[in-house]
């Protein structure tokens, strides 16, 4: 683990890129933490959902009759309890939501799209008894032919999913029924003409699986409602003020009535940030007038919960000999799942992002398929989208016989440079990344036979959005810092330290608190790698208001103006007249709280802009057994831009899950289906994700240039590092057996095909 | 005057790559530029809006210089 | 709803009795499989019989003979156990593969055996060494070999009332040894794609003069080859002798499609896998 500090930020912190324990750490590791599933109260009962046994059918009649009759069943939910509601935009980031899909998914209506999907919803006294019920609800299906690819989805006589539904978008635009939901395109420049000019090109198809956050915490959820509407929500999330405004939305309720409390989250990733069971939860819990509890399996993770797209991309790089890139030309196809909205477009605003490509073009298709519907993960579409371009960067580097870092120095972006997206970049730290992965001992380690080295690089946004944080002294002088954002990241850890520097006392005598949709000011999700960004910035802004108070006690206390006094390192300062005064500490004048007027308490909330970009450079060692096609990564390392980092163990624990992400979707992660549209691999067992002995220890820079829209220079880390792997990973594998391998996972099957091929 | 840069489906709509306007604030901009794009009406409400590099998510009450650029952009959020 | 018992006898003749006596009995030993069965595909049986209780199943002899292992002894128990690990290190080694360590504290060698997958780890090695289990049932107590226990997925040759007793594995002859290993995507917590165990007796010239070569997940159960076997035999493992020995297994491996490989893949990867076990059987034996 290193450090590199390619900044001029001149500010000296005390606390700020010290590690401290994680306040979180002990009930973590103790088993005392608790998790969505952990909540049980009086009289609660237990949720089960019956899930759809077909990939696509319609449901022609659904009878509850016999299920309602059986013993300790209290209540039973369809679609026929949720509300009508119409079509229309709802904000959630780039997987932009439609409310009326919204809520289809949670519950299906007429039509279930995807093997898993739910149908109905049993409340019983037991687990049992509500998994007994659900076997005797009887649904009339008419089965319908799957649509499983991307391929099918685009055929001729493909079954359509929506019908009536047109596609939306960049004309030319499909006309009649369509499985595309939207389509998008851009250009710059003459590109065909560039082509013609270019000296090399390479083009191919690149082909990604589609890919679940795995986390390890199952959804889970408990609600209790109240005779006056009122619903009290539990779960696991990364926002609780979105499952507020999703539950409202979806139920038609008013939002006033809802009060959401997130538990300890076992990991996100984006997969948290919609929801499946909290209004089926509300609607059981209104029937049956008791709290109730639901906790998915993993197998219903795998079959009905949002995994990020899987892709074909097509993509055409051009440059001239001495590396320049001319022109680039690309066309994506994104698998939305069961309803409209993969993150196609921040793919597209991705892709070309890094580099300086002065002709380009794209178009992008929003694509339904009978799979589960995606939701946000890491990052969402960047990955798909980097691993073609990286990997086509990486083929023109062995045609021209070129460093693949030096290639990609000799067209990164830089501050003052147009970003594909349109504007300019302000400070950005692309070229210190390379600069360090080429200075790495791995990049000059020796590589032996059967042995390949892949370089990656990625890009993401970083968001910004709004967030509040409330701090409070109490009176033996410690802090209380409250935000709404779970903390799926370490991010207790960063806004405590956070405090600790504003104030000037030791971190661990700050307590940091997650707070409920009802105790806490708004704040917008955990996600968009934005909290230590955003979230810190209310939290600086409340210090200083602390601060401000600060100042005004010791002035009552010394009975001088609030301008003699100076808060410095921790410590109220008499100046101009009051400096005979010895010093007063946070804990002084906390003592003196109730003499002064009452309690310490400031808020502060931000709306700030997006975060400044993140880039990362990876590089992957990796050997290849060439008689069964099996990798083993040797060595892994992950170089990014953290602008600051206020906690670095947590930043680099980001850079390395990312990468162990990614390397496993390189690799082994894939959904499998039968040829009527079930998922073969819902488990760990067969979904491979890697487990700790398949990786060696991921090694890390942190470079460190400065955001000039935080005040320590925080930029996003969490999203980046999952970027560049999926190509990096693959072009090390390719160089490893000799052949460029262009389908993901690069399983032990597919690349000893690719070998023997090659033998010929 | 602000310039505003288009790309993609909304370059198509305004049949443009760039225009100038007159506008002290986003909300301005947009209005004028609802008034003279009618196909634009409502396409421009929830986009991340970039004003000299800076993307920011909710752009309307932010100020402009004569000499700002503006771009409408997708939403983001990510993971 | 379904209610289940739980039993636990302390001699042989009444466990036979509880197995006997219901259909839906179920012998529960270390329970990773059956337990796991239970809860997520929802297979309850009527009444778990625990044999932990019996002295016979719990205990472990190692003498000139060779080893007799009671069916309740978990795999931690008998990889750790340095004298097995000597003599059959093939055996160890595959007994290892089971699960994860915390899945080793409890898993057994019977219950690998009993849950009749053809991918299980232990049994090609158990096979290659030649074991054999004591059955005891209504009829009184029998011997067999461990590759006539398996006859299909999920499906062994027990009778109603029969479980496993005890298992019996002969002390290798001079200058023998054995090896397993299997093909797995990652590193551990995997199912097999192909696995191979292959156990030799060398002559004092080194020269192979018995052979035992035997695949898992390639076949409804793992299968013997002796055409391997015969291919080595005769042989210092040359890579002639190796080349024909992966041939043959090639030829007799008749696996599936499923989620884990291919047809084409894991006829491939037999022959791999026994050429190299057999070369590392090879070395062992050369080496005692």
């Amino acid at each position: 683990m290193s450090n590199q500090n390619g900044s001029g930020s001149d500010r000296k912190f005390k606390v700020v890129g010290t590690r401290p324990i994680r306040h979180d750490g002990l009930d973590k590791v103790t088993g005392r933490a608790n998790y969505g599933a952990d909540l049980a109260l009086p009289g609660m009962l237990q949720g089960a959902i019956l899930r759809s046994p077909h990939a696509h059918a319609r449901i022609k009649k659904l009878d509850v009759s016999k299920a309602l009759a059986m013993p300790g069943v209290k209540a039973i939910v369809t679609s026929a309890d949720f509300p009508e509601i119409g079509s229309g935009g709802m904000a959630a980031g780039e997987s932009h939501i439609d409310p009326k899909d919204l809520q289809a998914n949670i519950m299906a209506r007429g039509k279930v799209l995807y093997h898993g999907h739910a149908v109905a919803a049993v409340a019983a006294s037991t687990i049992e008894q509500a998994r007994e019920a659900c076997k005797m609800i009887t649904v009339d299906y008419e089965v319908l032919k799957p649509v499983m690819t991307l391929a099918q989805a685009l055929a001729k006589d493909a079954p359509i999913l929506h019908e009536g539904r047109k596609a939306v978008g960049v004309p030319p635009l499909p006309e009649g029924d369509t499985n595309i939901m939207m389509r998008l395109a851009n250009a710059k420049g003459d590109v065909d003409a560039a082509f013609k000019g270019a000296d090399v090109v390479v083009e191919g198809w690149y082909e990604a699986s589609m890919a679940h956050q795995g986390y390890i915490e199952p959804h889970a959820t408990v609600v209790t409602t109240r005779e006056n509407g009122q619903a009290e929500i539990w779960c696991s999330t990364q926002g609780p003020f979105a499952v507020k405004s999703m539950v409202a939305v979806t139920l038609q309720m008013d939002p006033n009535l809802i009060r959401v409390t997130p538990s300890e989250i076992g990991g996100g990733f984006g997969g948290k940030t919609t929801i499946y069971l909290e209004p089926v939860a509300v609607l059981l819990s209104r029937k049956a007038r008791r709290p109730v509890k639901m906790v998915m399996s993993r197998e219903e993770v795998f079959r009905a919960t949002g995994p990020t797209s899987g892709t074909r991309i097509w993509a055409k790089l051009g440059v001239k000999k001495d590396g320049s890139f001319v022109a680039a030309d690309t066309r994506m196809e994104f698998e939305a799942g069961g309803f409209a909205g993969s993150p196609m477009g921040a793919a597209s605003m991705t892709l070309y992002a890094a580099y300086n490509i002065p002709n380009f073009r794209f178009e992008g298709l929003d694509i339904v398929v009978n799979r589960p519907k995606v939701a946000a993960y890491r990052a969402p579409g960047a990955p798909n989208a980097a691993y073609a371009l990286e990997t086509a960067i990486d083929e023109l580097a062995q045609k021209l016989a070129i460093d693949p870092i030096d290639l990609r120095l000799k067209n990164a972006v830089k501050e003052g440079d147009v970003a594909s997206y349109g504007p300019k970049y302000d400070r950005i730290g692309f070229i210190e990344c390379l600069q360090a992965a080429k200075n790495h001992p791995q990049y000059k380690a020796p590589l032996g036979k059967n042995q390949g080295r892949g370089v990656g690089a990625g890009f993401w946004f970083n968001v910004g959005l709004q967030s509040s944080a409330t701090v409070s002294i109490n009176d033996d002088g410690s802090a209380v810092v409250r935000t709404g954002n779970p903390d799926i990241g370490g991010s207790r850890a960063s806004m405590a330290i956070t405090v600790a520097e504003e104030l000037g006392i030791p971190v661990e005598r700050v307590r940091p608190l997650v707070g409920d949709t009802d105790t806490v000011g708004y704040c917008d999700l955990t996600g968009g790698s934005r909290v230590t960004y955003a979230t810190g910035m209310a939290v600086i802004e409340a210090s200083k208001n602390v601060i401000e108070h600060l100042r005004a006690r010791a002035a009552t206390i010394w009975g001088c103006e609030v301008d003699a006094v100076e808060w410095r390192d921790g410590q109220a300062v008499g100046t101009n007249g009051a400096s005979n005064n010895k010093p007063l500490s946070l804990a002084d004048i906390a003592k003196q709280m109730a003499h002064t007027g009452g309690p310490i308490i400031a808020s502060a909330s931000v709306n700030p802009p997006a975060a400044g970009p993140g880039f990362g450079v990876h590089l992957c060692d990796i050997e290849v057994d060439p008689e069964t096609g099996r990798s083993t990564v040797l060595r892994y390392l992950v170089v990014q831009d953290a602008g600051k980092a206020v906690h670095p163990s947590y930043v680099e624990g980001q850079f390395q899950g990312g990468a162990a992400q990614g390397i496993g979707w390189a690799l082994w992660e894939e959904y499998l289906f039968d040829k009527d549209g079930k998922m073969e691999n819902p488990g760990f067992l067969d979904y491979r994700m890697p487990v700790a002995s398949d990786l060696p220890m991921i090694d890390t820079v942190v470079v460190e240039v400065p955001n000039p829209l935080h005040p320590y220079g925080v930029r996003g880390v969490g999203e980046t590092p999952i970027v560049p792997p999926l190509a990096t990973v693959g072009n090390a594998v390719s160089r490893a057996i000799g052949v460029r391998m262009h389908q993901l996972p690069m399983t032990p099957p597919r690349v000893l095909d690719a070998i023997e091929t090659k033998k010929g | 005057m602000a310039k505003v840069v288009f790309t993609g489906g909304l370059r198509t709509l305004v049949g443009a790559e760039s225009i100038e306007l007159e506008a002290a604030r986003v909300v301005d901009l947009v209005a004028a530029l609802y008034a003279r794009y009618p196909a634009l009406e409502g396409k421009l409400e929830g986009a991340t809006v970039a004003i000299d590099g800076t993307l920011h998510h909710d752009a309307r009450y932010q100020r402009l210089l004569p000499t700002s650029e503006v771009h409408f952009l997708a939403p983001i959020a990510g993971g | 709803m379904e209610s289940v018992r739980y039993e636990a006898p302390n001699n042989v003749e009444a466990a036979v009795r509880l197995l006997a006596g219901e259909n839906g009995a179920k012998v529960l030993s270390g329970g990773t499989d059956l337990i796991v069965q239970m809860r997520l595909m929802n297979r309850v049986p009527t009444v778990f019989v625990d044999v932990k209780r019996i002295p016979r199943l719990s205990a472990l002899a190692l003498d000139a003979k060779g080893l007799r292992s009671g069916a309740a002894v978990p795999a931690a128990t008998l990889y750790g156990n340095e004298t097995i690990r000597k003599l059959w290190p093939g055996l160890a080694e595959a007994t290892d593969l089971i699960g994860s360590s915390q899945i080793q504290g409890r898993a057994t060698w019977a219950g690998n055996l009993c849950n009749a997958s053809p991918a299980a780890d232990s049994v090609p090695a158990l096979i290659a060494c030649g074991a054999t289990v004591v059955i005891a049932g209504p009829k009184g107590e029998r011997r067999v070999p461990v590759e006539q226990v398996n006859v299909g997925p999920g499906k062994t040759s027990l009778a109603p009332g029969e479980f496993i007793v005890e298992f019996e594995i002969p002390a290798p002859a001079a200058h023998s040894s054995d090896a397993y290993q299997r093909l797995i995507p990652r590193s551990e917590m995997d199912i097999a794609v192909v696995g191979a165990a292959v156990a030799l007796t060398l002559d004092a010239g080194g020269v192979v003069k018995a052979a035992r070569v035997v695949l898992g997940a390639v076949a409804p159960t793992a299968i013997l080859v002796p055409d391997a076997a015969a291919a080595l035999v005769g042989s210092k493992c040359e890579d002639a002798a190796l080349e024909r020995a992966g041939q043959a297994a090639t030829a007799a491996a008749k696996p599936i499609d499923d989620r884990r490989g291919t047809v084409a893949y894991r006829k491939k990867i037999a022959a791999v896998l026994t050429r190299r076990v057999a070369k590392i059987a090879y070395d062992r034996a050369r080496a005692r």
